[in-house]
Parts: structure tokens; C-alpha cells; sequence
């Protein structure tokens, strides 16, 4: 299932955050969204799940997001805020099963199919082990995968996670994405917004940058992660390389005489 | 704890203590005495004393502390917080307030539906000013100051409101509707009351999806297919319902709603929506039980049932303040 | 030998022997009067010589607290408050003894003359309040007579023609018994009836529990009127429906509702129509043929 946004513009308040962005996301890929602090990235996808008003349009297989029915979106887009909310300490089990909600119409009992999906879902983000953990005595670590585990068992075909590696270790982070990646050889679409520029090179099968709210670049990762790109996106210098398993990233500097805005 | 037990021993209890109500009273009757005339008739004034004096008591104490357990679990729920109860975030005494209006002012004297409507409608403006005050973020302290604030007002209100009627005995009735009585309660309050406190458990039991998604804070939920707006709407409308109508009869009792939540919450899987039937019951329980209490407390007297709720819930209440400051649930 | 100055003093002595007895002549008057509390008010009325009584209470124009609301309407009407009562300039004020200390402590401390009087508690003791209240208001052939009235009629009650004595209770407000002690009680008992609170045990104003009335059924419950357009919660006590269910058992309320809030010539009509209601009892109904 693909998801397109042509010429997608959102105001917050008073001030439009994202302006005139259009772009398509395909199955079977990885898509990584960039951008500096305020870019309009959290923004953007949230517009794309449906969640927030917006001119231009959005479309899911060639039928409008802004016109679906609640459920009916649920199904078919998983979204992962940023904020790690929870207010009661669930079960890891019952967390991730959360997830099943929009499938359940007003039955609320788990049939052996949702149970097997959730299951898998826990093995995939290497959480089965806690699964009978409450959700207060996890790690931060532990609770993102969680997290990403629920967004997984909604088994949707468009997955959008805003920041799921935030905060993460470096095992954990490097994990999460290949979760990412093995979603997406399963045929969804995956768009992950991140601040690890190494991270987003060597795992993302595209990159979209963002600034100011406007697409700064497009394209797999080899092409955008330019030293020219990233001066003007990010006001910084940085050293790149291929190896044999993709590509890297290491931020040295700011640019001189510059101010990353 | 398994659901299924739960639910079965909450309802057993629920009934036994019916049961225990209905053999309490001044008149002395045998246990076998009262269920032969409750049921078969026979002595005329055992089957008056027990169909039109303890039975609807025993009713009313049961379908008022169900409403006002499912109340406090779905405003707990959806507000996130787990110190919001009908009768702290002001609920109870704005109903309170709206059924004063109908009532000392005639208007309820014209229409029979005018007393729980007026309450209903007091109910429903506190939960939304509340919700519009003490949004998603706010904090527990917002919630519970706001809360304190609302009930203040509808206190004073109906403080003058009482003090305006030309009865002299209206000002002194004050003490009934801020603290709830079951006393001498007809099978028309019963007849008044039910049929809007079963609407409100319905809306609110609709909203069990709702209060469940919520966990994952208002963003998670919208993701999940949550239709935020209905389910703000329906969860109004059931708790001003249950607890308006609830109210309009027995007038503001307290604390039920707090108490009930918490004790019975570590028995489940802490799913909001899995809370609602199980604190029902047990607040059907509980109130009855203190209605007992009050009773039986004080010989040759009968205390308000409010009081016995407040003497209950009140150090209750600050046992979690002292434990929330550990942020546990 | 008579002077002229001679006659001249003996004028000035009689003209201020005059004016000197110009104010003992001034008392023969009527003293003024000005009542604070409701049941002083309706004896006071009763007794008043026109244009003696100067004020009554605001409470005696209310129909369910006194007697006599439309005589009430006669006089201007006061709050108890020291301010009102001192315009009035009163000879003589009649209060009850339970009523505003901090306003009879000051117009006592103004230097009026204030007579307090207990509520009555019996129907034994109102003649003597009606003959004290005559002698305060310097009314005592009007007093001698409703009084001596009252005491021959509540002798000449005929006794009551029962198969066995007819239980009463005066059941009020909020489901508030009058017991030993208080007026009804022995208004209850001189028409010839057991009053149910005595028998329970429940003396004063005390409330009666509703199952208990329910379990020992009287022959009849005198019930308040309701205040009119204002409705309050203590009335719902007076129409529980199980009150109507109680077979052999009537409910009536007086003609007029404050017959025995307080005691005064009135209090003889609540007796009568007391001992008029018998005749419906069940134990006193006359014994049919079949």
C-alpha cells in the first residue's frame, strides 16, 4: 500500500509549520525522515496519519486519508508518537495487545489469532521475554520496544514512527531499525523520522530531509547525505564512507560561520 | 485475579450485604420473619415495613454505589488520573446543586423529571468544565484543584440557594444534600432513578474501547481508531447521567468512586475498560455496607451516609496523596 | 388672715402638686406594648386593649407558626431588632425566654421594661400565662374572662366513647414526634387518646422512626399542613406512600396548622377538633348492627 501527499500544507495556531510538501512513500521500504529541531517532521507525520488538519491532499492507495472512517485508518496506518505516554502499568502482554483495538469492533475478547500476532510482534522487537513485566518497571529501552511492538501487532501496512530510537543505546537502536527493515521485506510501508544521521544512512532505503517545513531533499541515501546537503539542512560538516554493509556518518562540526537555523 | 471470580465474588458480596440491609431497622423484626413477608406477604405490617421502607433503601443503596464505582472508574479512565472521583472533581455537588434548583424554586413539583434532569444537567456542566480546565497534560494537582474549586462554588451556591426559600426548614437541609442520606426512600425514587442511571452505565460501558486505547496517552488512542470527541461526549453524558440521576435522590455522597477503583485495580489486569463492571459492584457493596454502618453505628440515631463514606475515604484520599508523591499508581 | 401672698404660694403649691402627679395621672393609661416572639404575640393580640399593642412579630402573619395571621396583619410588624422596638418607645415589651439574650440584654440595658415568658409546655398552665399577661397589660377583666373560659371549657370536655383507648401521634416535619413534654402531648392525652411517642419512649421533639410507626400502627396521625408554594425535603417525610397504606389508620391535619405551636385560648380548638376526629377511629366508631 503506498501513501502519496501532494502539495500538503498544515497550520498550527497561527504559523504554518509545513508548507507545500508532496511526496510518495512505497511498500517495501524503509523511508527516513530529517531534519533539524522544528523542521515540521512530527508534523508532517501526523498530517499523514490523519491525525491533523490540512489543505492539499493525502491519499492511501488513491483514497483520501482525510476522508476515511476512524477505525478504517487504524487498520491500515499504525502511528508511534513520540511522547512514551502510558498512565497505568499494564502488562507488557496486555500493552502490546492494545494494538489490536481498532480490529475488535465491540468484542474485546483476544481471538488465537490476535494472540499469535502480538506474540510475534514481541518476538520481532525481542520483548516475549517481559511479557508478563508491568509496564512501570521496564527500562527506558524496554519500553520503547514495547511501544514499536504495539505499533507492530496493529499489523497495518503503513507504519509511522516519530523518534522510536530516541534515547536508546546503541544496540538497541541498531535493532530497532533492522526490526524496521525486516517489516518492510514484508511488504510495509515504514517511515521512521530520526536525529541519528548515521543511523538513518546505513539502515533507510531513502531519505527525505525537511527544513523549515519544505522537503530539502529526496532520495537514497547515498545521494542526499552529501557534505553540500548537509551544510545547508544542518549547518554542520561531516565525514561519510561505504562498506560492505552500507553506508556511514560522522558529524564532526558546525559549518563555519554559520548558524544551523 | 481471574476476571470471572472477580466479577462472581464482587456480586455475591454485593448481594449478601443487600440481604444483611434489608434485616436492619428499628422495627425488630426475625430474619425469617422479614423474608417471609418480603417475598410471601402475610404479616401486614412486616410486608409494609419490608417492601416499602427497607427494600427500596436497600435498592437505591446498591444501584447509587454501582453508579457512582462505574463513574469513578471511567473518570479515572479518561481523565488519567487516578484521584478523580465523581464526588472530589465536584460532580456530585454540582448535581446537587442543579436538583436544589429544581426543587426549592417548584419547578420540580410540575414535572416529575424535573428534579434528576436539573441534576443531570449540573453533572454535565462540572465534568466539562473540568475537562476544559484540566486538559490532557495537566497534572494532578491542576486536576484536583480545579475540582476542589468547582465543588467549593456549587456548595456556596446551594448554600444560598437554601437560605433563599421562603421554607424555614430549607436552609438546614443542606446537610442532606451535601452528604447524602438513604433515609425513608420510596420505590418512586427507585423508579425515578433507574432508568437514567442504566443509560449512564450503557454510555459508559460503550466507552470501554475508549478508556482502554486512552492508556497510550490522547495521541496513542487517535492512532488506534479512537474517535476522541465521541468518547469525551459519551463519557460526560454517562457519568452526569448515573451520577445526576443518583444524586437528584439521595442526594452528594462522596468517596465511592476513589475508594472502590483502587482497592479493586491490583485484582485486575489494570485495563481501564476491565475496571468498569468490577468497580460497580464493588461500589454497590461498599455503600451498602456503610449504609449499614449507619445504621447500626450510633444507637437511637441514624447518621448520614456521607458521613460514614467521608470518614472512610477521607484518610483513604490522603494515603494516596502521601503515596502518589512516590508516583505509584 | 388670707394674704395675697399667701394665696399665691398655696397656687404654686398646688400647681406642682399638680405636676408632680401629672405623670402618676399620665400611668393610668395603658401601658404600650411591643411583642418580640410569636406566642407573646398571640396573647398579647387577644388581649390588647385598640391602640395598646404597638408591634408584634414578623413570625405572626405566618400561617404555619401562628394562630392568628390575619389579626397579625393589624399591627406593624418587627424583626426583634433592638433598633425597631427602640423607635417604638414601648412601656412594657413580652418576649419568650428562649429568644435573642443579645437583644433583650440591650433594651434592658436602654432602661425598657422587659417580661419574658416561657413557652408553654402544658395545657394546665395557660390560664395562669393569659392572667399573667392581663396583669403585665393591665388588662385583667379580659384575661380573668377568656381565662376562667378556657378552664371551664377544658372541664366540660366530654370524655370519649371508645371500646378501648384510641392511639395518636403527631407526626411532623422531617418525621419529628411530639412527645412528653411538649404542648401536643398533653393537648393528645386531655382529648381522651394515647399519644404513640409516650408509649415508645421518645420524649420531646424527637424523630420517630418511620418503620416503627409502621410496625405499631395508630389509630391516627395528625400531620402538618404543607407550606404552601415552598417546597422543602422535610415534607416528603408526610407523604411516604406507605403512610396511606396503613390499614385502620387516618391521617388529618387541624383546620388551622398552628393551633399548638404555641399555647393560648387557640390551643382549646385543636382539643375540640381532636375529640371531634374520634368518632372516625375505628375504636370509637359507633358499634353497627351487622
Amino acid at each position: 500500500m503506498s501513501i502519496s501527499a501532494q502539495d500538503v500544507s498544515v497550520r498550527l495556531g497561527e504559523r504554518e509549520v509545513v508548507h507545500g510538501v508532496s511526496l510518495t512513500l512505497k511498500s517495501g521500504q524503509v523511508t527516513g525522515l530529517l531534519g533539524p529541531n522544528g523542521a515540521g517532521k512530527s508534523t508532517l507525520m501526523r498530517a499523514l496519519g490523519g491525525q491533523l488538519a490540512h489543505s492539499g491532499s493525502i491519499m492511501l492507495d488513491g483514497e483520501p486519508v482525510a476522508q476515511m472512517q476512524d477505525v478504517a485508518r487504524a487498520r491500515r496506518i499504525a502511528w508511534l508518537p513520540q511522547s512514551r505516554e502510558l498512565s497505568w502499568p499494564l502488562s507488557v502482554e496486555n500493552l502490546v495487545a492494545l494494538g489490536r483495538l481498532p480490529w475488535h469492533g465491540w468484542r474485546r475478547t483476544r481471538s488465537p489469532a490476535d494472540r499469535e500476532l502480538c506474540r510475534n510482534a514481541m518476538q520481532l522487537m525481542e520483548v516475549d521475554a517481559l511479557a508478563h513485566r508491568p509496564a512501570d518497571q521496564l527500562s527506558g529501552g524496554e519500553l520503547a520496544r514495547v511501544l514499536m511492538a504495539r505499533a507492530v501487532a496493529q499489523d497495518t501496512p503503513i507504519l509511522l514512527a516519530d523518534e522510536p530510537a530516541a534515547g536508546l543505546d546503541p544496540a538497541h537502536q541498531i535493532s530497532m531499525m533492522a526490526a524496521m527493515r525486516q517489516l518492510a521485506g514484508r511488504s510495509r510501508t515504514i517511515l521512521v523520522s530520526l536525529h541519528d544521521l548515521s543511523l538513518a544512512a546505513r539502515w533507510c532505503d531513502r531519505l527525505v530531509l525537511m527544513k523549515n517545513g519544505r522537503v530539502a531533499a529526496d532520495g537514497a541515501p547515498g545521494a542526499v547525505m552529501t557534505k553540500a546537503v548537509l551544510a545547508r539542512v544542518y549547518g554542520i560538516n561531516a565525514e561519510m564512507g561505504h562498506d560492505e554493509c552500507g553506508m556511514w556518518l560522522a558529524p564532526l562540526g558546525l559549518t563555519q560561520g554559520d548558524e544551523a537555523r | 485475579m481471574n476476571r470471572r471470580l472477580l466479577i462472581a465474588s464482587l456480586a455475591i458480596a454485593a448481594l449478601v450485604l443487600m440481604l444483611v440491609s434489608m434485616l436492619t431497622g428499628p422495627a425488630g423484626l426475625g430474619p425469617v420473619q422479614s423474608i417471609r413477608a418480603l417475598v410471601a406477604g402475610g404479616d401486614e405490617a412486616a410486608m409494609l415495613i419490608m417492601r416499602e421502607i427497607r427494600l427500596p433503601r436497600a435498592l437505591l443503596a446498591a444501584l447509587v454505589g454501582f453508579s457512582l464505582g462505574v463513574s469513578g472508574a471511567a473518570l479515572q479512565g479518561f481523565l488519567r488520573n487516578p484521584l478523580a472521583e465523581p464526588g472530589i472533581i465536584g460532580v456530585s455537588a454540582s448535581a446537587a446543586l442543579g436538583a436544589v434548583l429544581m426543587f426549592y424554586t417548584g419547578i420540580a413539583g410540575a414535572s416529575l423529571l424535573a428534579l434528576p434532569a436539573g441534576a443531570l444537567a449540573g453533572a454535565a456542566v462540572c465534568v466539562f468544565a473540568l475537562i476544559a480546565i484540566a486538559s490532557a497534560r495537566a497534572s494532578t494537582i491542576t486536576l484536583i484543584l480545579a475540582g476542589v474549586a468547582l465543588s467549593s462554588l456549587a456548595a456556596a451556591l446551594t448554600s444560598l440557594v437554601l437560605n433563599l426559600s421562603p421554607n424555614p426548614f430549607a436552609a438546614y437541609e443542606i446537610i442532606f444534600w451535601l452528604l447524602g442520606s438513604l433515609k425513608d426512600r420510596t420505590m418512586d425514587h427507585v423508579w425515578l432513578a433507574l432508568p437514567l442511571m442504566a443509560l449512564g452505565w450503557a454510555a459508559l460501558w460503550s466507552s470501554c474501547r475508549a478508556l482502554d486505547a486512552l492508556s497510550l496517552g490522547e495521541e496513542g488512542a487517535a492512532g488506534l481508531g479512537v474517535n476522541l470527541a465521541r468518547a469525551r461526549l459519551f463519557i460526560i453524558g454517562g457519568v452526569a447521567l448515573s451520577v445526576g440521576a443518583a444524586t437528584a435522590v439521595t442526594g452528594a455522597i462522596g468517596f465511592i468512586g476513589l475508594i472502590v477503583p483502587h482497592l479493586i485495580r491490583p485484582l485486575t489486569d489494570r485495563l481501564p475498560g476491565n475496571l468498569l463492571l468490577p468497580s460497580g459492584l464493588g461500589g454497590a457493596a461498599l455503600l451498602t455496607a456503610a449504609d449499614i454502618v449507619a445504621r447500626s453505628a450510633i444507637v437511637e440515631r441514624e447518621l448520614n451516609v456521607g458521613v460514614v463514606t467521608a470518614l472512610i475515604g477521607a484518610p483513604f484520599f490522603l494515603w494516596l496523596v502521601v503515596r502518589s508523591r512516590r508516583e505509584v499508581f | 388672715m388670707v394674704t395675697k401672698r399667701a394665696v399665691e404660694s398655696v397656687m404654686a403649691g398646688v400647681t406642682a402638686a399638680w405636676l408632680l402627679a401629672a405623670p402618676g395621672l399620665a400611668q393610668d393609661r395603658l401601658p404600650t406594648v411591643a411583642s418580640l416572639n410569636v406566642c407573646t404575640d398571640q396573647l398579647a393580640m387577644a388581649l390588647a386593649a385598640p391602640g395598646q399593642l404597638k408591634s408584634v412579630s414578623a413570625l405572626a402573619r405566618d400561617p404555619m407558626l401562628s394562630a392568628m395571621p390575619e389579626e397579625a396583619k393589624a399591627f406593624p410588624a418587627n424583626r426583634g431588632l433592638a433598633e425597631e422596638v427602640f423607635t417604638l418607645k414601648p412601656d412594657l415589651i413580652v418576649t419568650g425566654t428562649f429568644s435573642l439574650h443579645n437583644t433583650t440584654g440591650l433594651l434592658r440595658r436602654l432602661g425598657f421594661r422587659i417580661e419574658e415568658f416561657d413557652y408553654s409546655q402544658s395545657l394546665a398552665t395557660i390560664p395562669a400565662d393569659i392572667r399573667r399577661m392581663g396583669q403585665l397589660m393591665q388588662r385583667t377583666a379580659r384575661a380573668e374572662e377568656i381565662a376562667s373560659g378556657f378552664e371551664k371549657k377544658l372541664a366540660g370536655l366530654t370524655p370519649l366513647k371508645c371500646r378501648r383507648k384510641p392511639v395518636a401521634i403527631a407526626y411532623g416535619q422531617r418525621g419529628i414526634s411530639l412527645g412528653p413534654g411538649t404542648l401536643a402531648h398533653t393537648v393528645i392525652e386531655a382529648a381522651g387518646f394515647e399519644n404513640l411517642a409516650a408509649r415508645v419512649g421518645l420524649d420531646g421533639m424527637s424523630p420517630f422512626p418511620l418503620e416503627l410507626l409502621v410496625a405499631s400502627p395508630p389509630d391516627l396521625i395528625i400531620l402538618p399542613g404543607a407550606t404552601p408554594g415552598a417546597p422543602a425535603l422535610a415534607d416528603e417525610a408526610l407523604s411516604h406512600p406507605v403512610l396511606k397504606k396503613l390499614p385502620g389508620t387516618v391521617t388529618a391535619s387541624f383546620s388551622r396548622a398552628a393551633l399548638w405551636s404555641c399555647g393560648g385560648p387557640f390551643t382549646l380548638d385543636a382539643l375540640q377538633e381532636l375529640h371531634a376526629l374520634a368518632e372516625r377511629l375505628t375504636p370509637c366508631k359507633p358499634e353497627t348492627g351487622s
